[in-house]
């Protein structure tokens, strides 16, 4: 392929690093808004890294999966959970379990492990080692803002976050699994945004708060 | 199950369309009953195998051992199922009893034939379950649930143990079929013990040896009367028949590979125990059918002396020795299967009429129950081991194995021979009390409550289940000779070295000789009881018999509450016993005038299972322990949940990235 390796090599890792970056950033965010935000940014650069993986690399699939992960993830989920928010009058994220200076830190140890402790690994053309180890960053961090958050609707962001993660380490490792079973995937995750929206609102029916410390009360 | 529901015509079809099913299974068992009896008395042998996918397949034959146990199954199945036509009439539920009942017995008889390892793994465990379910079949009851619970994990403990020693028999010899695994064990050395070891472990669970018999004195009693008899008479020898094939059949290698020395020492030891204290506490039992259950154990033990015996005589290399004792258990196997069956149908009619378990608020039932009360007792006096009856000539033989192995020259096996040998007089006198108190205070005396009065004969089909095992009774003490030579066809190691016996009598050579006529004792036996009828009106002429109340000390009237009690009379051996029953005896005493007038005394004595306050508790409790410490990390908080995973992937991360 007669393409320049070092350009790919470097836009990749732009994209990439981009993407850990809005991960670590949100653990400094409080407000609904600037959370749901900060993961559209992250679906949108998952998006623009398929496409360009698929124009240096001439794979039409992967055009099609960029469209399919923009549109669902750039797009709908986003809308959707804006939509739940409002209805269910949600706008601040109210104290986190851990501060934020701390929630950093603790972010950058956990980049640090991933990155002093993954061995390499068995590597394609395009991507670059990196690209695994952010995306692995990516899912341990968004576990971790699971953890410190204490509302459900930051809990199903977080889940969301880790399947960009997935999705990442995936593509990474494979150009993408074959068309259908990414259409799956996407297809899979956007339906289980919507049930999540639907229990959501269920369960601030029912318990009058989406704080999930009063879920301890369901114990035996 | 025990109730009497108000007779609708609805329910009173049901009975009798369940009665008529329940007479087919007594005509279908005659079929396989009938096969398997010539298969042993021809020798043959048969072999199929079921394929099914993925390579696997169920194989199935018949002949010898497996043989011998379906014949001992479909006796007591015919004469059980004949009892159930009558007995299952008022049951609460009859259909899914009935169909329970047909799995049951149906997946004994697939154990028996099983010839591979899935085959017989599967139907143990619907032998197992069907069971279960039987034991909890009387919903009402919360007892039997309980008992049903400990049944089930026993069992199941049990059944992880089999597995493991069908594993290790298949990582050996690479195979799953019975006779292909027989002929590759032969050179495993050391791994033949762990497979022995665990198959005890194992089957000792479902044969209820001590201690792993905790659950036998709850379930069987919980059962229908039916099932009990199932369970006490065949469904414990299932595990003596595991017992059997893995240790002599297929660790023995077909060839008579002699068993190393400790492995027959071991089951001796089990033997003696089991029999010593499985009668010991059937002795205090108040509840009949417990006292049947606990005396289950204790039989389980008498054929475990034997098993124990012969495998210490092949080691020796006394083969007619070895066969001797081997027969002996088997013999031994039948006859327990034939008046356990008995006396748990009799027991079960009695409960029926009374309505209580409680021997206390029995009594008197002979003169309301004749027929129910003779059989009962033809039960007794077999299972009490004496003439002319079946047990005596098993345990006779047990003995004589017993005391033969005392006049061989080898120092260990003298010593094993001779305490166990006390073990098993002990366990008959013990085991001969327990029924004189099982029939004494039931049948006998005045009624003690208004139950017991108001009892009344079984129907006829009950009593035709009963007769027949009790004739069976007879004839397998009269004519010995004969089930010896159907033993001697089972191919296991020195049974085919057993003396051809005349079919009237037994004679037993080996290190000496020693011999019995059962007739000869029969006719001794009667001549004894005309001459105790003759002799008085020989030797005192005709007299006038007048009838009149016992003398009553100048108590003005005798009430049945002045009988002599289960507890009185067990009172004696409970003191001899202290050391081992540890009882605990509360009395309380309410006084109107201190210290002579009282108004109420409460007594209340209860003995110290061994096995359960010295083994079972504790393991319970710390088990509890452990999950109360376990608890703790399960907070119910999720964010906590969470923090495992995170802290679960990194420590992976960091170990193995």
């Amino acid at each position: 392929m007669p393409k320049a390796w070092v350009v790919v090599y470097s836009i990749t890792d732009f994209i990439t690093v981009g993407m850990l970056l809005t991960v670590v950033a949100m653990n400094s965010l409080k407000r609904m808004e600037s959370f749901i935000r900060a993961y559209t940014v992250n679906s949108l650069l998952l998006a623009a890294l398929m496409a360009v993986s698929a124009f240096y690399l001439d794979a039409a699939h992967l055009y099609i999966a960029a469209a399919v992960t923009l549109a669902s993830k750039g797009v709908a989920i986003p809308l959707l959970l804006k939509k739940v928010v409002r209805e269910l009058k949600i706008t601040h994220e109210v104290e986190p379990n851990i501060n934020t200076p701390l929630a950093l830190v603790i972010s950058s140890v956990l980049v640090v492990i991933v990155y002093s402790s993954l061995s390499k690994g068995i590597f394609i053309e395009g991507f670059t080692e990196n690209t695994l180890k952010v995306s692995i960053s990516i899912i341990l961090i968004s576990l971790f803002i699971m953890i410190t958050r204490k509302k459900a609707v930051t809990q199903v962001i977080g889940l969301l976050l880790m399947e960009n993660g997935l999705f990442l380490a995936g593509f990474s490792l494979t150009y993408g699994m074959s068309t259908i079973i990414e259409l799956g995937v996407v297809f899979d995750v956007l339906m289980g945004a919507i049930i999540l929206g639907v229990f959501l609102s269920q369960i601030k029916k029912t318990f009058i708060d989406l704080d999930l410390d009063k879920l301890t009360t369901l114990k035996g | 199950m025990e109730t009497d529901r108000p007779e609708t015509a609805s329910s009173k079809t049901t009975g009798k369309i369940s009665s008529a099913c329940y007479l087919l299974y007594a005509a279908g068992c005659l079929i396989p009953g009938l096969l398997a009896l010539r298969d042993l008395l021809f020798g043959y042998s048969w072999h199929v195998s079921l394929p099914l996918s993925g390579g696997l397949a169920l194989s199935f034959g018949g002949g010898g051992l497996s043989a011998y146990f379906v014949v001992i199954l479909s006796l007591l199945v015919f004469c059980v199922s004949i009892y159930s036509a009558g007995y299952a009439r008022h049951s609460s539920a009859p259909w899914s009893a009935l169909i329970l009942y047909g799995i049951f017995v149906s997946s004994m008889y697939a154990v028996f034939y099983s010839a591979n390892i899935p085959a017989f793994l599967i139907f143990w465990e619907t032998m197992s379950l069907s069971s279960y379910f039987l034991v909890v079949s009387d919903t009402e009851n919360i007892e039997a649930s309980r008992a049903g619970l400990l049944y089930g994990v026993m069992t199941h403990v049990g059944t992880a143990f089999i597995m493991a020693a069908f594993m290790v028999m298949f990582f050996a010899t690479g195979s799953l079929e019975f006779p292909i695994i027989k002929a590759g064990l032969a050179g495993a050395g050391g791994l033949r013990s762990v497979i022995f070891v665990l198959a005890l472990i194992g089957f000792g669970t479902k044969a209820g040896i001590i201690p792993l018999h905790t659950w036998l004195p709850r379930a069987h009693p919980a059962a229908p009367s039916n099932v009990s008899a199932l369970m006490s008479g065949v469904m414990i020898k299932s595990g003596i028949y595991g017992i059997l094939l893995v240790s002599l059949d297929i660790l023995g290698g077909g060839a008579g590979l002699p068993a190393p020395l400790w492995w027959g020492v071991v089951v001796l030891s089990v033997g003696a125990v089991s029999s010593v204290k499985g009668i010991m506490y059937a002795l205090m039992e108040r509840d009949m059918k417990r006292l049947l259950a606990y005396s289950s154990v204790e039989n389980v033990g008498i054929i475990l002396l034997g098993v124990g015996a012969s495998m210490i005589f092949s080691f020796n290399n006394l083969p007619s020795l070895a066969g001797l004792a081997l027969a002996a258990a088997l013999y031994h196997t039948l006859n327990h299967a034939v008046f356990k069956g008995l006396l748990f149908m009799g027991a079960g009619s009695a409960v029926h009429a009374t309505g209580t378990k409680n021997m206390e608020e029995m009594g008197g039932l002979i003169k309301r129950m004749p027929w129910t009360g003779f059989f009962f007792l033809v039960g007794s006096v077999a299972i009490c081991a004496l003439p002319p009856f079946n047990g005596f000539m098993s345990e006779w033989l047990t003995f004589q194995s017993l005391i033969m192995g005392i006049k061989t020259s080898v120092v260990l096996t003298k010593t094993f021979m001779l305490l166990a040998g006390a073990a098993l007089a002990l366990t008959g006198a013990l085991a001969a009390s327990s029924f004189v108190k099982a029939f004494g205070i039931s049948f006998l005396g005045v009624p003690r409550s208004h139950e017991a009065e108001a009892a009344k004969e079984a129907p006829a089909t009950m009593l035709l289940g009963m007769g027949i095992l009790s004739a069976v009774c007879l004839l397998l003490g009269i004519f010995p000779g004969y089930m010896l030579r159907l033993l001697s066809g089972i191919p296991l190691p020195g049974l085919g070295s057993l003396p051809q016996f005349a079919p009237g009598g037994l004679a037993v050579t080996g290190v000496a000789c020693s011999g019995v006529l059962p007739i000869v004792l029969l006719g001794a036996l009667l001549a004894g009881a005309a001459f105790i009828f003759i002799f008085p009106l020989v030797a005192g002429g005709r007299r006038k018999s007048i009838c009149a109340d016992p003398w009553d000390c100048g108590i003005r009237k005798l009430t049945p509450r002045m009988q002599y009690t289960a507890t009185a009379f067990t009172h004696p051996l409970r003191r001899i016993f202290k050391k081992i029953y540890k009882p605990r005896k509360e009395v309380r005493i309410e006084y109107i005038v201190k210290p002579f007038f009282t108004r109420e005394i409460e007594y209340r004595s209860e003995i110290t299972p061994l096995a359960e306050s010295y083994f079972y508790r504790p393991l319970v409790r710390a088990l509890h322990n452990v999950a109360h410490s376990a608890k703790r990390l399960q907070s119910g908080n999720l964010q906590l949940y969470l923090g495992y995973i995170l802290g679960t992937l990194v420590i992976l991360l960091v170990v193995w990235g």
